[in-house]
């Protein structure tokens, strides 16, 4: 029995997936932007030092000679801006007039020398349409001939600065990319894992045999909790509601039951002498109908006892035979047909199941009925078997059977193909009923030469029978 | 354009310069159908880059050459006007004065180019993939066999320093060098060797100046002349023309220092925005490429970095192995040599220490 798929809206994993991947992106970007950020810092300070102790060691060589101030630019200097060896590098010395002594006369800091307050100073700029790192030293100078401040500017492209970032940010970023996968595979095994018992009871509601309104039990997270409760209050609101209607169905049969015998008396007493052919006739099909109803009457009693004691009285270790037996006496009437070859069949080894005597037997006499009632032509055979692991009832006629095609319905309630002939089709629906009930079946075996089966079968009780 | 602000460059120049800068051109017209013309600026002396350019034009028939030779200094001026104009010089500069190419590529005159040839180079001759090195040619002594006794054959800078103060007045007037004012390359070398060894050079310095040491333009001058035997020794040559020169004149010897070696690459540089940039990447391609390396070591600059030294020339087995190569690094270090305050003070220092205290008396005598 499987419901109707519902209307799904996005489903509890979805929905945390999907937000958790957007906090993970978003959080991401942050930490690569950071990364980026952090690199460019690093990178800058990385090279700025390079460029600082480059104009550092030209400033240092600043001379005065012979009353001239001099510049012996060191080759050091150039080498130590060469490790950043793709970068083009530009100077000037300004002397102590703010002349050019050498380098590139229109090179500039971008804050004017005479405004800076530090001897040293490391500022981004644009030269020669590129954007440079400009770094300026400042020399004192107290010679006689020579005083004041000489300045030395150098600025280097931003090549090898880019590189070391880019290097850096794309190394952090393989780092963040492979941390965020891993957050969200464990996001994504702890939601699946979160969500089980959900999942759990939702099985264990589905798994659940119709007629069980029993609450449920199933070991949940307290946040399931009321939604659990739910489910157990309404399911008990139901078992009231059903206990009541089958009460309600119980009290209606036997209220029925007491006219309607007293209704079958008076029809007998009322005898057949002085009625006309027609007449007859008709008191005939009254007493048919009237036999019939009040077996129907009987069968919804036998039906509400069945439901009643399948979820009232203790089931024990009864032997199949010894039920099967009492069963097939009570069914088979005294004024049955003297033609009609009837046998019943039981092993040895009298298989037990654990169940109540009463209500199989009620099964049993049911099926038994209804093959003498529908089905026996010449031959009614009650059978017990058992297998390893399951005990059998088997009652066999050698009528025309139920057509496969017909079997599902024959077990509904008051479905029959044969109503016409006073069918009340309650006898299988209780034979299934109390089947479901011992966690059994009842199935029928298609005819074939010998006839048509009905089984019921019943797992085999496996401890010591009393 | 080039011609009218060569002119007006010509105004600037020293009559000494005026002289020597007649530009030689050179046109190499394609064999087959035009495709275009590869306009070469060049310091490199036109046998030497003969084999090259035809050997060149035989793999791309299509392509004519205009070959435009010369001094290294003038080569500069010309670039470095024409990069302030951005009117781009050519296709193609070719000049053993890396220094000056360096600074050309440092001021944004130079267009970057990668290839798989490019990639072969080695890092010591690469700049941002703008200036490159396609030879490796070492800074050699030349000696006329004739003139210099076996015995006295100079193998290090000290021997050499020695030998002009023992020997005074036989080598008085007979030693050349260039004259670093004119060349650029002259300069290069000049101030290496200041950096190699300070001590050295300074008594090497004062012993030329002494020995009243001849300066001239270029290699090819000094090379004739110790050829004839008017000078006996020449200092700083590059050992490609050397070489070439001593396969001609049987009687000129070539030595390679065993004390150190100044090894330079000539550099190569595609003008930013030149016309035919593509032309002058196709030629750059050629010169680095096996093929172009193989002529080069054949038939036009003679040294390699890895292989031995051609035969016939004096020194270690393979300069490489050897440690004296001390290659002049195509980098940022090359801008301290092109810084001007530091050229100007170097040159006038040379030119005080060699030609004035080389008082004019002696060689009016």
């Amino acid at each position: 029995m499987r419901p109707e798929p519902l209307q799904h809206g996005p489903s509890l994993f979805g929905r945390l997936a999907r937000r958790i991947s957007f906090v993970l992106f978003i959080g991401a970007a942050l930490l690569v932007t950071a990364a980026w950020y952090y690199a460019e810092t690093a990178a800058n300070k990385a090279y700025d030092r390079l460029l600082v102790g480059a104009a550092l060691q030209m400033a240092e060589s600043l001379s005065v000679e012979d009353g001239i101030l001099t510049a012996r630019l060191p080759t050091s200097a150039f080498e130590l801006l060469g490790l950043a060896d793709r970068d083009r590098i530009f100077y000037r010395v300004i002397d102590t007039h703010g002349q050019t002594l050498t380098g590139y006369d229109d090179l500039k800091t971008p804050t004017p020398l005479e405004r800076a307050q530090d001897p040293l100073s490391v500022e981004e700029g644009v030269y020669k349409d590129e954007p440079v790192r400009i770094a300026h030293a400042t020399r004192i100078l107290a010679d006689p001939a020579v005083s004041g401040r000489a300045y030395v500017i150098v600025a280097q492209t931003n090549e090898a600065r880019l590189a070391l970032t880019r290097e850096l940010t794309l190394r952090a970023t393989i780092l963040v990319f492979i941390m965020s996968l891993l957050a969200f595979a464990g996001a994504m095994l702890a939601i699946r894992y979160a969500l089980q018992p959900v999942e759990q009871l939702g099985t264990e509601v589905r798994g659940r045999d119709p007629h069980d309104l029993t609450p449920v039990t199933v070991d949940v997270p307290r946040e399931l909790d009321p939604f659990v409760s739910s489910i157990n209050h309404f399911m008990g609101r139901l078992n009231e509601r059903v206990d009541l209607l089958q009460r309600f169905i119980a009290d209606a049969a036997h209220q029925i039951r007491t006219p309607l015998t007293a209704l079958t008396a008076q029809i007998d007493l009322l005898g057949t002498g002085k009625l006309d052919k027609a007449g007859r006739q008709h008191f005939n099909r009254v007493k048919e109908r009237t036999s019939e109803l009040s077996r129907l009457t009987n069968q919804l009693l036998s039906h509400a006892m069945v439901i009643h004691r399948a979820d009232s009285v203790q089931q024990e270790p009864i032997s199949l035979v010894d039920v099967a037996r009492r069963a097939y006496r009570v069914a088979i009437p005294v004024t049955v047909d003297p033609d009609i070859v009837i046998s019943f069949e039981a092993p040895d080894d009298r298989p037990f199941v654990l169940g109540d005597a009463v209500s199989l037997r009620e099964a049993i006499v049911n099926v038994i009925d209804n093959a003498l009632r529908h089905g026996t032509d010449q031959r009614l055979e009650v059978r017990v078997r058992a297998t390893g692991t399951q005990a059998f009832v088997e009652v066999e006629d050698d009528g025309p059977g139920i057509p496969p095609e017909s079997w599902e319905k024959a077990t509904q309630r008051f479905a029959t193909s044969k109503s016409h002939e006073g069918s009340s089709g309650l006898g299988f629906a209780i034979a299934q009923e109390v089947a479901n009930a011992h966690g059994g079946t009842l199935s029928f075996r298609a005819r074939d030469e010998k006839g048509f089966t009905v089984v019921l079968t019943l797992p085999l009780y496996k401890g010591v029978a009393k | 354009m080039i011609r009218v602000s060569f002119a007006l460059l010509m105004v600037g120049l020293t009559a000494a310069q005026a002289l020597a800068a007649e530009s030689n051109k050179t046109l190499f017209p394609a064999v087959q159908p035009d495709a275009g013309t590869l306009t070469i600026y060049s310091t490199t002396d036109l046998a030497a880059i003969k084999p090259l350019i035809e050997d060149f034009q035989k793999s791309s028939p299509d392509v004519s050459i205009d070959y435009n030779e010369y001094l290294t200094n003038e080569l500069n001026a010309l670039a470095s006007e024409a990069c302030r104009k951005q009117e781009p010089l050519g296709d193609l500069l070719l000049s053993s004065s890396v220094d000056q190419l360096l600074k050309l590529a440092n001021d944004g005159c130079a267009a970057a180019h990668t290839s798989p040839e490019t990639l072969r180079v080695a890092d010591w001759a690469n700049w941002r993939d703008e200036v490159f090195g396609f030879t490796y040619e070492p800074a050699v002594f030349v000696y006329n066999r004739s003139k210099v006794p076996p015995a006295e054959v100079p193998r290090t800078h000290v021997e050499l320093a020695d030998l002009l103060r023992e020997r005074l007045d036989y080598y008085r007037g007979r030693v050349g060098t260039y004259d670093i004012r004119l060349s650029g390359i002259g300069y290069l070398l000049a101030f290496n060797d200041a950096r190699q060894t300070t001590t050295v050079f300074g008594r090497l310095l004062e012993s030329m100046a002494r020995a009243s040491a001849v300066a001239r333009c270029c290699t090819g001058e000094i090379l004739e002349e110790v050829a004839k035997g008017n000078l006996y020794i020449g200092y700083n040559m590059l050992g490609s023309y050397a070489y070439d020169a001593a396969q001609r004149h049987p009687e000129l010897g070539v030595v390679v220092p065993r004390d150190y070696t100044l090894v330079l690459s000539r550099g190569a540089l595609i003008p930013k925005g030149a016309q035919r940039a593509d032309l002058g990447a196709r030629f750059l391609d050629y010169l680095l490429s096996e093929r172009g390396q193989s002529v080069a070591r054949t038939n036009a600059f003679y040294f390699t970095e890895s292989g031995e030294l051609p035969p016939g020339v004096d020194g270690p087995q393979n300069l490489k192995e050897s440690g004296v190569a001390q290659p002049i690094r195509i980098g940022p270090a090359l801008l301290a040599v092109q810084d001007r305050a530091q050229r100007q003070r170097f040159i006038e220092d040379w030119s005080q220490s060699l030609i004035e205290l080389n008082s004019p008396a002696w060689t009016r005598e």
